[in-house]
């Protein structure tokens, strides 16, 4: 984790992490949320609406920015305000995801970064785009 | 700029951040005359101002402000500095 102080973070400040959507955390995001949308839990159901398996949900997707925030950037200091998230493409069960943030803004009032996330799968293409607000905590 | 000009923008500014387009303030309007001016959009709301007038506050002035005419007396106040 990182231990980042609002004054050690200066705008194009860059951190990224990898991760493993696997099938147990979607099954598991579909059990804590109650979300059973078949085309998230149901092969066939996902199949024949030409995908070529279940899609991840997209809210599984956002939830990595989260650690994004709370983990790099700035990691033990942050405090999440608020993410505007959109989801470009689907995301499938044993994508390898890269999450990357870069600080566009910093508001010194209120020690606050505005980070713009951006999450590509394995083949580089952009399945998320998002925008944090981040307050960072003495 | 006069007081007049000034609370347009602020105005402007209210609207944006609460997605109201017909939202009407006053000087005495206040957080519990608007739902959804929570503390976060407290921040939105001075960080909307600071782009606007080109000015940066002080968190503790910004803290104590109790209604949208404190606010814009303190705009006003920054504009005199400048």
């Amino acid at each position: 984790m990182n231990h980042y102080k609002y004054e050690e973070i200066e705008v194009g400040h860059t951190e990224s992490f990898t991760v493993t959507v696997t099938e147990e955390a979607q099954n598991r995001f579909c059990e804590i949320t109650g979300d059973v949308n078949p085309l998230h839990c149901d092969l066939v159901y996902a199949k024949e609406l030409g995908y070529n398996q279940c899609v991840v949900f997209g809210m599984l997707t956002a939830s990595y920015l989260s650690a994004l925030a709370g983990v790099y950037l700035p990691g033990e200091r942050s405090l999440l305000h608020s993410v505007r998230t959109k989801f470009s493409k689907p995301v499938y069960a044993g994508d390898t995801l890269t999450v990357e943030g870069t600080v566009a803004e910093k508001n010194d009032t209120f020690n606050l970064l505005i980070v713009k996330a951006v999450i590509r799968n394995q083949d580089g293409v952009k399945v998320c785009k998002a925008e944090l607000q981040v307050g960072v905590r003495p | 700029m006069t007081r007049e000009q000034v609370f347009y923008r602020v105005q402007e500014i209210f609207r944006d951040v609460f997605d109201d387009d017909e939202l009407m303030i006053t000087g005495e309007t206040n957080a519990d005359d608007i739902e959804d001016w929570d503390s976060l959009e407290h921040i939105t709301l001075i960080v909307a101002m600071e782009k606007e007038f080109h000015m940066k506050f002080d968190i503790r002035e910004v803290n104590k402000l109790e209604n949208v005419g404190e606010m814009i007396d303190l705009i006003e106040h920054r504009l005199r500095e400048k």
